[in-house]
């Protein structure tokens, strides 16, 4: 699903960077890729997501290279991909309804089925309910819930987080961690990139550490760090 | 498909007009207080156009002729002038003609002149050119005719005014081209406020995969409105003050010639919509264009 080939990425002040990373995802994977921060792992996320392109190296998603995209087809790529930020990345003068909504009707999607699946994706994540309320009177989980019903509302085959707990204390990201846990079961990707050891122990998931732009380790059913073992 | 999006992106538009209340009522009162200031010059320069444009109209050369001419002489300097260039029209009073005149201005004051041998005027030629700025020029040649005793065009104050009109011409037209790129200018930056302020929602929508044209529609379309609504209160304005003033001053200028407002003021309503929507559209264009890359 995703292949990466000696992809780099060098920024001026040299962090963030990545050297020579070689890397494949499969269908249905869940992955976290974790590191300090400046490691790496956000750039690695936003090059998959198509942010920017990367200095070399070839990213190959849903079996097209996606360095070679037009500006159109980036659009219609990124419909493939479901995106959660640490920052929840909503817009606070709609309602959770229009928060979820909106990602529909970007893409064109027909009144009807809106009406129809944007309380299904909210049900799923455990906000019937809240449709009404705007995300300024939810809570900073609630608010990383409405995120992730946005991502998943157009049944994308991928998911990529961006430190998705990262503003959220230790009880509220186990619940995010098994909305994201239920999204994989049904056959979507994840891909998470994360510095909560904690989360990752927890998960028993594939596990791709960088440091300093590098993979250092890959292991399936993989812990944050090998001293913890 | 086509049709679900255009009315997404009309309510998209009038949505973010509502949402950004004070933002949207900023761009409108820009845009009708510069157009307002447009439209007003645009009706001040064409009414001094065409004030100036009557009183050129009346302007004339007076070539006295010398008054020991037979009839026939007469006519052929009558011919003589006519084929002058830059002659338009050209028109005999006889000193009868003349006396005629002064006394219906002058009433009984030149009673008695009547008689034979005390008209003490002389046969005279009005002599109009195709363009009145040519007046001068046209005058000079003429007094060197034979048979001419004396040229007479206000000299002085006619190239005065000439030279007055033009100026306020120009820079009444300066005025208000200035005045456009000043209001396209002011617009353009209150609309990229609207944009700044929807950055988040710009970058939110590229992520969830909205093409770039997708993304710039509804701004597109608010800019529209909004320039429109702009234009729409100085045309209202206008048209109500200018029937006003041209009351007014039918009564208390009546020697002052005012474009009649039916002529002047249905165009002036579509350029105000025209420059107002062109505006509104072209400013959203210019003010979004760094927020679609990513």
């Amino acid at each position: 699903m995703i292949e990466i080939q000696h992809v780099n990425m060098v920024y001026p002040n040299g962090v963030g960077a990545l050297k020579d990373i070689n890397l494949t995802i499969e269908q249905g994977e869940f992955v976290f890729i974790v590191g300090t921060s400046g490691a790496g792992k956000s750039t690695l996320i936003r090059l998959i997501g198509r942010e920017f392109l990367p200095a070399g190296g070839r990213i190959r998603v849903f079996g097209r290279d996606i360095t070679k995209l037009r500006r159109r087809e980036v659009s219609m790529f990124r419909r493939n991909i479901g995106v959660v930020f640490q920052d929840f990345r909503l817009l606070d003068n709609r309602t959770v309804f229009e928060n979820v909504a909106f990602a529909m009707q970007v893409v064109g999607a027909k009144p009807r089925e809106v009406r129809r699946r944007v309380p299904e994706a909210l049900e799923m994540v455990g906000l019937t309910g809240k449709a009404k309320l705007k995300p300024l009177e939810l809570s900073g989980g609630e608010q990383q819930r409405v995120c992730l019903a946005r991502a998943i509302i157009n049944q994308p085959s991928l998911i990529i987080a961006d430190e998705p707990t990262g503003n959220l204390d230790p009880k509220t990201s186990l619940g995010i961690m098994d909305l994201l846990k239920n999204i994989n079961i049904r056959g979507t990707t994840i891909l998470m990139a994360t510095h909560d050891r904690e989360i990752v122990d927890r998960m028993k998931q594939r596990v791709i550490m960088l440091e300093n732009g590098r993979i250092v380790r890959d292991e399936q059913r993989g812990v944050y760090s090998q001293d913890a073992h | 498909m086509l049709i679900r999006n255009i009315i997404y992106y009309f309510k998209e538009a009038f949505a973010s007009i509502l949402r950004n209340g004070w933002m949207s009522f900023a761009s409108i009162a820009v845009v009708a207080v510069t157009l307002f200031i447009f439209g007003s010059f645009f009706l001040l320069n064409t009414n001094v156009q065409y004030v100036t444009d009557d009183i050129k109209e009346q302007v004339e050369i007076i070539a006295y002729v010398q008054n020991d001419l037979t009839a026939a002489e007469t006519e052929q300097l009558r011919l003589q002038l006519i084929q002058l260039d830059k002659v338009k029209e050209v028109k005999y009073v006889s000193k009868e003609e003349a006396l005629e005149r002064l006394r219906e201005q002058l009433g009984d004051l030149v009673a008695g002149y009547e008689e034979e041998g005390r008209n003490p005027l002389d046969d005279s030629f009005e002599v109009r050119t195709t363009i009145p700025e040519d007046i001068p020029e046209v005058a000079a040649v003429i007094e060197t005719l034979p048979g001419i005793r004396r040229v007479d065009y206000g000299t002085d104050v006619v190239k005065k005014l000439f030279n007055f009109i033009a100026a306020v011409k120009w820079v009444g037209l300066a005025f208000m081209i200035g005045l456009a790129f000043t209001a396209m200018f002011l617009i353009a930056n209150t609309i990229k406020l609207t944009v700044n302020a929807r950055a988040k929602e710009i970058m939110i929508m590229k992520w969830v995969g909205a093409t770039e044209w997708f993304i710039r529609w509804p701004f597109v379309i608010e800019g529209i409105i909004l320039g429109s609504l702009g234009s729409l209160l100085p045309a209202l304005g206008l048209t109500y003050l200018y029937n006003e003033a041209v009351t007014w001053a039918q009564i208390n200028l009546y020697f002052l010639p005012l474009v009649n407002p039916d002529i002047i003021l249905a165009p002036l309503v579509k350029l105000l919509l025209l420059i107002g929507a062109t505006i509104g559209g072209l400013g959203s264009l210019f003010s979004m264009r760094r927020f679609l890359k990513v």
